[in-house]
């Protein structure tokens, strides 16, 4: 037997997924009742619900924290990466010189570096801003420079036959050339923002009104507070996924119509 | 350079076969190739005392096993990239002398190579852009070039929305749009079906005679070179320099009956027997 609706392509996609984790969530809770596991050890999906909406105030406070942080380092990551890109490009004496110290920032970890880098800046929201470009500036640079690197030859060897100056050259084909691997480089790096803000907050421990997502995880750990810690776990990989899709969001709206990313295939 | 756009088409369809088959005889050098060598950084020697002149309204396909150096005879011809020795001239000038727009020159490469991310029109104007040229004169002329393709339909499609053979047709169109006096066209239906083909090639006859263009067409297919040409310059490799160049009398225009008739096989014939000479010094010299 067969009902139409599960002919439905994205009733499917999104039915699925639902349907997998609905039944995650009751298998946990029945595990939890059944063996009478301790809240302080392990909260069933119930207990934790109670703690969002009980302690909603506190968690979005955080949130907004933990996003603000976040992101500034977007945005800063983007200018930033963009300009070294396009000045790496300029030319390859430029590149040489630099882009290894662009390896050794991405290579060294954060951890390590945090508490210098929270020495060094007084302000604690800007000392997290500065930790998470850190980690989120790398594949911007990366991505950014291969795509202003990868130039239909043959249309480069025209750029030359008319004698085309570096500015048109840049602007008029590879801006646009880039514009794919800006976008792949951009999903990836929001990402590493939110992850760069979580774990700098970490080292930090910042607490009272700068208190982010990660320092009430920290906190709800020490006042075995488990619900609430799963609460805030759960908001931040919310957060992730939503930056996340708003990327591709955003490639898909402006590739759409000539990328092969972005195109729709019929079968 | 007569101004052929005020001629047409009224003058072109009386202009009599033999002006058109022999416009050799008497016409300027277009483009001339004198005693060039190229040798590439990594020692390979792609040509070697390589002499061509191509003349003023003149159709010559340039033909020849692969590593011949055809490519890199027509890309030298279009002042992309240096020789290692010897001289090539547009209208008897140095580069330096008659500058890029000063040659009337474009190229059309073997992949359509437009901006995927421009819409036909976009494409079709960019060596206007480049050239700096502005104003509502250009757009007429994007028209017209997007009319002689007959693509005046798709000028806000994109690229990928278009057949392979609509691809190439953009592409000449571009090559059009600055009214070009010698077009360089480096294997541009190599990758298209025979049809297709077939049809591009009816159609590039059609315009060479109505702008009075002079045409330089590499190819790997015999057949388009005798069908479309009227020299056939067959070229050997290693290194790769000219051997025969064969003149194909036959008049214009060309249709479906010069390619079935014996005097198409005839040209055919010889100009596969000089390939066949070319592939095997080519091959002895390895």
């Amino acid at each position: 037997m067969k009902s139409p609706l599960l002919e439905n392509e994205r009733f499917v996609q999104i039915a699925a997924p639902v349907f997998v984790g609905v039944v995650f969530l009751l298998l946990w809770e029945a595990v939890v009742r059944a063996t009478g596991t301790p809240v302080y050890i392990l909260p069933g999906p119930l207990d934790i619900a109670k703690a969002f909406v009980a302690d909603w105030a506190v968690l979005f406070h955080s949130l907004l924290m933990t996003l603000k942080v976040t992101l500034m380092a977007f945005a800063i990551s983007v200018v930033l990466g963009t300009a070294a890109s396009l000045l790496f490009v300029q030319s390859r004496w430029i590149e040489v010189s630099l882009f290894p110290y662009a390896v050794l920032m991405q290579v060294t970890p954060i951890v390590a570096i945090a508490p210098l880098i929270i020495i060094w800046v007084d302000d604690t929201t800007w000392a997290l801003t500065v930790c998470a470009v850190i980690i989120a500036i790398f594949p911007i640079i990366s991505n950014t420079t291969l795509g202003l690197r990868s130039v239909d030859p043959n249309l480069l060897s025209m750029f030359r036959m008319y004698r085309t100056g570096r500015l048109q050259q840049l602007i008029r084909l590879r801006i646009p050339s880039a514009l794919p691997y800006f976008f792949g480089g951009m999903r990836i790096s929001t990402g590493l923002a939110l992850i760069g803000a979580v774990v700098a907050e970490f080292v930090a421990g910042t607490g009272g009104t700068q208190a982010g997502l990660a320092y009430l995880i920290l906190q709800s750990g020490y006042n075995l507070n488990i619900p609430r810690m799963f609460a805030a776990l759960g908001l931040i990989t919310l957060t992730g996924i939503i930056l996340f899709a708003l990327m591709v969001w955003l490639s898909d709206r402006v590739l759409r119509n000539w990328h092969e990313s972005a195109l729709k295939v019929e079968q | 350079m007569t101004n052929v756009k005020a001629t047409r088409p009224e003058v072109v369809v009386p202009m009599s076969t033999e002006q058109q088959t022999r416009p050799a005889v008497g016409g300027r050098p277009v483009v001339s190739v004198r005693d060039v060598d190229k040798v590439y950084g990594n020692g390979t020697v792609a040509l070697k005392g390589v002499n061509l002149t191509v003349k003023e309204g003149e159709f010559v396909s340039l033909l020849g096993p692969s590593g011949c150096g055809k490519s890199t005879l027509l890309r030298l011809m279009a002042g992309l990239g240096d020789v290692s020795a010897g001289k090539v001239s547009w209208w008897e000038q140095d580069y330096n002398v008659v500058g890029h727009k000063g040659r009337k020159l474009a190229f059309v490469f073997q992949n359509a190579t437009l901006m995927p991310w421009a819409r036909v029109r976009k494409n079709v104007r960019l060596p206007l852009d480049l050239n700096r040229e502005k104003g509502p004169e250009t757009e007429q002329r994007i028209d017209q070039a997007l009319d002689m393709v007959g693509l005046n339909k798709f000028g806000d499609a994109y690229p990928r929305e278009l057949s392979g053979g609509m691809q190439m047709r953009v592409s000449i169109a571009r090559a059009m749009v600055t009214e070009p006096n010698l077009l360089l066209m480096d294997e541009p239906f190599g990758a298209l079906d025979e049809m297709t083909r077939n049809k591009l090639n009816d159609d590039l006859l059609r315009l060479w005679k109505a702008n009075g263009w002079t045409v330089v067409f590499v190819t790997h297919s015999v057949y388009e070179a005798v069908y479309l040409s009227n020299r056939v310059v067959v070229m050997a490799a290693r290194p790769g320099r000219v051997i025969e160049d064969v003149p194909i009398e036959a008049p214009y225009p060309r249709g479906q009956e010069f390619r079935v008739s014996t005097e198409f096989a005839g040209y055919c014939r010889r100009v596969s027997e000089a390939l066949e000479v070319a592939s095997r010094q080519g091959e002895e010299a390895k």
